[in-house]
């Protein structure tokens, strides 16, 4: 240790600390311009000088390392001078445009000259009078008001690993800015933006819209994917301006992607539903909630008296807790039924299904802080990146400054896979096959039975992995002091996901991982609340609690609970509603931000069997296919409107806020079914969303939010010590936690309770039946001579299809295009933005082309967002569902490609 | 200025280039200032596949690229006429020869020619104030300049280009 004096006051540090690091310790703060806590420190602003006491020397406090009996002044008058001449130096070149400048009242530039007194320059002033770059349609560069600190530049290269900007030219002459003068084009995370010191980077969105002081800030968690950023969403007059990030909050520390930084101003079109909309021979017409709420009541409960099971409902798995909670009470104490189902059944239940019956828990085993640490890690079948951002963003970490072993397999080129020390480009269709071969390899210690030794030679010979990498990838494995396995959403919209995801759990198992601190699996859930719909038992499989809804003790445990008895009938998901609508066992449904036409390709009769219900009540935002069948529209507000609690990758349950006013006449989805409920005579109970909550977390006491907001997460960021202590955020003790007749998740325990519990997770572990014996998986075979496989993929700037109806979004990606590998594209002689014809056995369906290097040769993959049902066209009517999970069963389609165009 | 041609660049020319440097990241001004012996310039996607081949993001290269200011992004005139306006040859009349190749080539300083015969450099300093005016052409240094000495180079070169054109 070190023993540091800045400014009298004594502190001792770690010798590796910067003096601006040992004086933020004894509580003095140094202005900064380049420093930046994330990144490396650079040095080039000037503006952190301090003086050394006995050399009376001025140097940099953010590059200069604290040595044993240094005494420190940061405030001297020899300093006041240097920092002063420094901003005159700077505002030599600078416009003085702050009248119209964004920045203007949030700009640390006019702060500084403010406090420092740069009121005149002893210097002749050179404006600089350089064109702003306007080429982009999301950031303007404005080169004049750059004071060149470089921290764009770095939080591009070191953090998001994008490079997408750099330094132009030398001397008074360098600019910032994207290369060859071109179009910038990158991940649009807008990192550049939060960080630049002036107004030099500034986006097209709010451009002189606003003025910073006149905005209301609202912190609140983002709700698309499951990373759980902390976001300021600034509002005026009740509508949101934009959405800012702050430095080291939460647990994305202040970066957030394009979607949740841009994504906001779809839920303030005109287009939403601001009105309840009720069908009179055959029209929908505007109506009104005290109309409209009798009139489904009635209706409602005449199905309801028909019997158990009557009504289905399909929910969104974007809502919060407390909606999936009261969706589920809706339909089993109200409707008393249990054919409910989620969105995480299109694809993530795939990996759900095998955790908790393996695990007995959603919580995961290792965070993010984890991937940090971890020696190996192998991603397969997931787009970190694009799936959940933050998650990507630690990846690219571990990889790139903590030299983890990196095997990525997968048939596409991802970003992360320029940093991987493998990457294994297996043909499409093959990871199953490559994660049962791989989990049975470790499992049996290399003794494979001739059958699967048989399946190994396939892998080899078929499928594009090598050998070589194959057994370096299992020593690697079998040696690493800890690893970590990241799966996704490929491997979940795989025909075998849930075999894959058993293989994949009997690997950890075997490899010794379930038991060791910092080992695991980490599945990326598809969206926000993924793990909180399904903790909230919102599906037929569970009542809340992950409890088996079919089982008569879970069932008492509940009844117990809610001092009310439960009569659902068996109930059934996605499967089981279609089925039962078909054959009129199920009258009646009730969707919220679903529609199931949109998932299932036009010719499979799901529009059909729709037709037959009595009753359809859509609680939606936005007209789609399901609306315009509806009996009743009822507007739902969005998650920029209404307060909720959502559970992130990591096992963080962390609440969103209300940030402007309702939509017209819309109501949170809880609020719906709670006046539904009460119009019905038999009221839930729910009058806010607090009680709500309140009353989960008093069944249910671990999932207490655990929001660790306004401090900074300990990582390899740096020490700053802000960390509270973990009883003040709300988690129940372990010995408090008694439930409601023994119910709980898991019991919270002392450090990490965000994450699973090892030791009930071990004990639960062991008496897997799975663990014993291992799956074959049937392939599907790889594409033939002039044959393709059409397949989707996120894209990573948008979050299903909600955020097509975005305008800000819709400028970033305004169509969906069919990416071809760029040699295939020259060789059959296909341009950039022409029009060609996929052919599958069951349709025909045409795309604008995007040549890529990063798509495999067999492969041709589209965003799913923008697959209508003309895309969906080239699957198999066939509604085909996985007889363990229950998920639809297509996602891949072979195809054959020509030039020509459908007239 | 007339629309100038672009270099035609292949992924193997480049290839073959960063390989005569071991593909070695710290050689990179050593490799543009290769690629630009071969095409005169520095063609924006030869810059694009050096940065491929040594794993250097584009950004990065774009910054080394535009800090030199060895390095031309645009095509230039077979004869660059790098004519030195240091101090000596300033005094002694260096900006009469850059007024003159203005007015017989019809080009601003940094232009070239429309049939990319030449291009005028006006340079800070040659380092033979001895032989000030002077002037430096495809490596060959010319003294003792004049307004009209200028134009019967000017000449000379374009003879030498006119013969070269002719078959054999």
């Amino acid at each position: 240790m070190a023993k540091v004096t800045v400014n009298g006051i004594e502190v001792e540090v770690d010798p590796s600390y910067t003096i601006l690091k040992a004086a933020e310790k004894a509580g003095i703060s140094i202005p900064t311009f380049c420093y930046h806590p994330r990144m490396d420190p650079a040095g080039s602003c000037r503006i952190c000088a301090v003086e050394l006491e006995d050399s009376k020397r001025v140097v940099m406090s953010c590059v200069t390392p604290v040595a044993d009996g240094m005494r420190v002044l940061t405030e001297s008058p020899k300093i006041h001078d240097a920092r002063k001449t420094n901003l005159e130096l700077l505002l030599l070149h600078h416009p003085l445009d702050c009248p119209v400048c964004d920045c203007g009242g949030e700009c640390p530039l006019q702060n500084m000259s403010f406090a420092y007194g740069a009121t005149e320059s002893r210097f002749e002033s050179h404006r600089n009078d350089e064109a702003e770059d306007l080429k982009s349609d999301v950031l303007v560069f404005n080169a004049n008001r750059c004071i060149l600190c470089g921290k764009c530049v770095r939080i591009c290269d070191e953090i998001q690993d994008v490079h997408a900007i750099g330094f132009i030219n030398r001397g008074f002459d360098t600019i910032i800015g994207p290369p060859l003068g071109k179009k910038l084009d990158c991940e649009f995370c807008g990192d550049c933006l939060e960080v630049c010191p002036t107004g030099a980077i500034t986006d097209h969105f709010v451009r002189y819209k606003f003025r910073p002081w006149q905005l209301e800030q609202h912190q609140t968690t983002c709700t698309y994917c499951a990373s759980g950023c902390q976001m300021q969403v600034e509002t005026e007059n009740e509508s949101i301006v934009r959405v800012t990030s702050k430095e080291g909050l939460g647990p994305n520390e202040g970066s957030i992607c394009v979607v949740g930084r841009f994504g906001f101003n779809h839920v303030q079109t005109p287009q939403r539903f601001d009105t309840p909309y009720m069908r009179v021979e055959h029209r929908l017409v505007p109506s009104s909630w005290d109309e409209v709420l009798p009139e489904l009541a009635s209706r409602l409960n005449a199905i309801r008296r028909k019997g158990t099971d009557r009504v289905a409902g399909l929910l969104s798995s974007r809502v919060s807790l407390e909606d999936a909670y009261a969706f589920q009470t809706f339909f089993r104490r109200v409707l008393r039924s249990n054919m409910i189902d989620t969105g995480a059944r299109y694809g993530f239940m795939n990996a759900a299904i095998p955790l908790v019956e393996a695990t007995g828990t959603l919580r995961p085993l290792v965070d993010h802080e984890d991937l940090l640490k971890a020696k190996v890690i192998l991603l397969v079948g997931a787009d970190p990146v694009a799936e959940s951002n933050i998650t990507g963003l630690f990846l690219k970490r571990a990889a790139r400054k903590n030299r983890a072993k990196l095997y990525v397999v997968d048939s596409e080129a991802i970003t992360l896979s320029t940093r991987a020390s493998d990457h294994i480009r297996i043909h499409p269709g093959g990871e199953s096959l490559f994660v049962g071969v791989l989990s049975e390899e470790i499992s049996s210690r290399g003794n494979l039975s001739a059958e699967w030794l048989t399946r190994k030679e396939e892998l080899f010979k078929n499928w594009n992995v090598d050998p070589g990498v194959f057994q370096r990838l299992v020593n690697d494995l079998k040696s690493a002091e800890t690893g970590i396995v990241v799966t996704g959403r490929k491997m979940f919209r795989n025909e075998n996901a849930s075999r894959s995801m058993i293989n994949m759990m009997r690997l950890i198992g075997s490899l010794g991982w379930i038991e060791k601190e910092g080992c695991g699996i980490l599945p990326i859930p598809e969206t926000a609340n993924d793990l909180g719909v399904l903790m909230m038992g919102a599906t037929h499989e569970w009542l809340p609690g992950l409890l088996d809804a079919r089982n008569e003790s879970s069932r008492k445990q509940w009844e117990n609970a809610w001092g009310t008895s439960l009569s659902y009938g068996p109930g059934g998901g996605l499967e089981q509603i279609l089925q039962g609508i078909e054959e009129g066992r199920i009258n009646a449904l009730i969707t919220i931000g679903e529609n199931p036409i949109g998932h299932f390709p036009p010719g499979s009769r799901v529009r059909e069997i729709l037709g037959k219900l009595e009753l359809i009540v859509a609680l939606d935002m936005f007209q789609n296919e399901l609306v315009d069948m509806a009996h009743f529209v009822l507007p739902a507000s969005s998650s920029f409107e209404r307060a909720g609690h959502f559970v992130s990758i990591e096992g963080f349950v962390q609440k969103s806020v209300s940030t402007m006013a309702h939509w017209g006449e819309s109501l949170p989805d809880w609020e719906i079914l709670e006046k539904i409920s009460y119009a019905m005579g038999n009221p839930m109970g729910f009058d806010s969303s607090e009680k709500l909550m309140a009353e989960i977390v008093r069944f249910l006491p671990d999932l207490s939010p655990s929001t660790r907001n306004g401090e900074h997460f300990v990582g390899g960021t740096g020490d700053i010590h802000l960390v509270k202590p973990l009883d003040s955020c709300g988690f129940a003790n372990a010995s408090d936690v008694k439930g409601v007749g023994g119910l709980s998740l898991l019991k919270a325990s002392g450090s990490t309770p965000h994450k699973a519990n090892r030791e009930s997770v071990s004990s639960r572990f062991r008496s897997w039946t799975e663990m014993s014996r291992p799956i074959m998986n049937a392939t599907s075979g790889i594409p033939g001579e002039g044959e393709f496989i059409f397949s989707m993929s996120k894209s990573l700037f948008h979050s299903g299809k909600m955020t097509l109806q975005d305008p800000n979004l819709k400028k970033i990606q305004p169509e969906g295009k069919l990416r071809i590998n760029r040699q295939t594209a020259r060789k059959r002689k296909i341009k950039k933005g022409e029009k060609i014809t996929l052919t599958s056995a069951h349709g025909r369906c045409s795309f604008v082309v995007e040549p890529s290097p990063m798509v495999s040769e067999f492969e041709l993959v589209f965003p799913e967002h923008f697959a209508d049902a003309q895309v969906l066209a080239l699957f198999p009517p066939e509604m085909a569902f996985s007889p363990m999970t229950g998920t639809p069963t297509t996602h891949r389609i072979r195809v054959s490609l020509s030039t020509e165009t459908i007239s | 200025m007339a629309d100038v041609k672009h270099a035609e660049v292949t992924y193997e020319d480049i290839e073959e280039i960063c390989e005569e440097f071991s593909n070695r990241e710290g050689a990179v001004v050593q490799i543009l200032q290769k690629v630009q012996e071969k095409y005169g310039y520095v063609p924006a996607d030869a810059l694009e596949f050096v940065g491929e081949v040594l794993e250097i993001p584009k950004s990065k290269m774009y910054g080394v690229l535009t800090f030199y200011s060895q390095f031309y992004q645009e095509p230039r005139g077979k004869f660059v006429l790098k004519v030195c306006v240091g101090t000596a040859c300033h005094v002694r009349g260096a900006g009469l020869l850059v007024d003159k190749i203005k007015e017989e080539l019809h080009i601003e300083p940094g232009e070239n020619t429309e049939d990319m015969l030449f291009t005028l450099e006006p340079v800070a300093c040659l380092g033979s104030c001895a032989l000030a005016p002077m002037a430096m052409v495809q490596g060959t240094a010319y003294g003792k300049l004049s307004a009209d000495k200028m134009v019967s180079l000017i000449r000379q070169f374009e003879e030498e280009a006119e013969k070269e054109e002719e078959p054999v």
